[in-house]
């Protein structure tokens, strides 16, 4: 309605019709599908390995004096730079190939995951140390399946906001130096000022990050049932 | 034959005596109750049987020991069934589960073997906790309140439980609480703890096995009058 009634410029404005007709024009040509492949390629790739290091140093950060001691002066150091002022590095240090924006992604969700993880294997009620060591003398069962579970919900919750970060990141790594993704598509419909099909690419992005954050929680209550029977 | 010998243990946190030059003796298979005002220093003394505290003094105990605590520390990302397998390194499978199956009938939580313990009772809970340090073996309990967080009817029932399986299993037993009631009920011995030394010793000479009435004996009534003025004669000396 705004958009017809003449106050705004249709072409900066245009109305829900064109969107979703540009929409059905990027699924027809299949140019959505072949963005979506990048992108989501990109995203696993950077989430994946962001996730993975966050995990594993942050168990041992949260659990060992002397890897506290190295790490996490150096972590502390990183952690509050904002993950796209590195883009202009590893671009020179990757390429503008994957490499760069893959490694950009990770270095993003390697932060929130770490520090949940840190926190979490940090917080384990001394009395679960307490019962499991009573019971058994093997310290790799109770970090396998005492300290390491119980930080599981604080490693989820690293993840998700892992996943929204990397969404940021995936677009914000394709805007320059990417020949697809559904960054690149923004950028490229910003430069040809078709608004309509930006708001088509940005639909789906946000479509995008809602389905893999809900994904991912049904995963994580299929495989870690007792969580959703914790949280009552 | 003592089970557990305690001779001078003193422990120190920063700036702050828990204990001081305590004495403590338990025979095998006996079932002492320690009961002490919060801050008194009964959970110390539990963690230094334990070897959970630094201590001075001498602590002679078996190795093979169950703890349990008033919140119940039963692990909340295994099942009741995991939770009690936890302590059986070393056993088959097939004697797991036989040991399992044990003392799930022992727990009564036959029909909770997939839950998880957010899906239990605060009894149900306490009870997974005893059997998990049954299945190990535990030859000594120590129980921190245990019953501390249960309403009044679930702790009757669990007393009555915890009597029950301490016949059957003759263990011996620590068991820590605020309740001079709890104490006299289930326990040979009640020992009271106040500003950090043992300050009174009752032997309890009601026969076994006791049920519910002898609540209501006067001379349950006269012991738990005179533990309770133990408590604050100390209190006011």
């Amino acid at each position: 309605m705004i958009s017809h009634s003449g106050f705004v410029s249709i072409t900066l404005f245009p109305p829900p019709s064109k969107v979703f007709a540009s929409l059905w024009e990027m699924i027809i040509s299949k140019t959505i599908f072949l963005d979506l492949r990048d992108s989501l390629w990109r995203l696993i790739l950077g989430l994946f390995l962001g996730s993975a290091f966050g995990v594993i140093i942050g168990l041992f950060t949260g659990r060992n004096k002397i890897f506290e001691n190295i790490f996490l002066p150096i972590i502390q150091i990183f952690r509050p730079l904002p993950p796209v002022a590195i883009i202009p590095l590893v671009i020179i240090w990757f390429g503008i190939d994957d490499g760069a924006k893959i490694f950009s992604i990770a270095f993003a969700v390697f932060f929130p995951v770490w520090l949940n993880t840190h926190i979490g294997v940090g917080r384990i009620a001394q009395e679960f140390l307490w019962s499991a060591k009573l019971l058994t003398a093997s310290s790799i069962k109770i970090f396998h399946k005492i300290v390491f579970p119980s930080a599981i919900p604080f490693i989820i919750a690293g993840i998700r906001t892992g996943i929204a970060v990397a969404f940021v990141m995936v677009f914000v790594s394709e805007l320059s130096g990417a020949s697809g993704g559904l960054g690149y598509r923004i950028s490229i419909s910003s430069l040809t000022y078709r608004i309509d099909e930006m708001i088509a690419a940005l639909i789906v992005l946000g479509a995008l990050g809602a389905l893999t954050d809900q994904l991912f929680v049904f995963a994580t209550n299929k495989i870690f049932p007792w969580i959703k029977f914790s949280i009552k | 034959m003592n089970h557990i010998l305690v001779k001078n243990l003193s422990v120190n946190y920063k700036n702050f005596c828990a204990l001081k030059s305590v004495n403590f003796d338990v025979n095998k298979g006996e079932f002492v109750a320690i009961v002490g005002k919060s801050g008194s220093g009964k959970t110390t003394f539990l963690k230094a049987l334990a070897g959970f505290v630094p201590f001075l003094g001498q602590v002679t105990i078996p190795k093979n020991i169950g703890m349990m605590f008033q919140n119940y520390a039963t692990f909340a990302w295994l099942t009741v069934s995991e939770n009690i397998a936890f302590g059986l390194d070393g056993k088959n499978s097939k004697e797991q589960i036989k040991i399992i199956d044990e003392h799930l009938k022992l727990a009564e939580l036959e029909d909770k073997r997939d839950k998880y313990p957010a899906e239990l009772s605060g009894g149900q809970m306490q009870r997974v906790a005893l059997a998990r340090s049954l299945a190990h073996n535990s030859e000594v309990l120590l129980m921190d309140e245990p019953y501390g967080s249960l309403d009044a009817y679930t702790r009757d029932k669990m007393q009555q439980w915890l009597l029950n399986i301490w016949t059957k299993y003759n263990k011996t037993i620590v068991f820590v609480t605020h309740n001079i009631e709890e104490a006299i009920f289930l326990a040979d011995r009640v020992l009271v703890l106040n500003d950090q030394k043992f300050v009174g010793e009752y032997k309890i000479s009601f026969t076994r096995p006791r049920n519910e009435s002898i609540k209501f004996s006067p001379e349950f009534n006269i012991l738990r009058q005179e533990i309770f003025e133990s408590l604050n004669q100390h209190l006011v000396s």
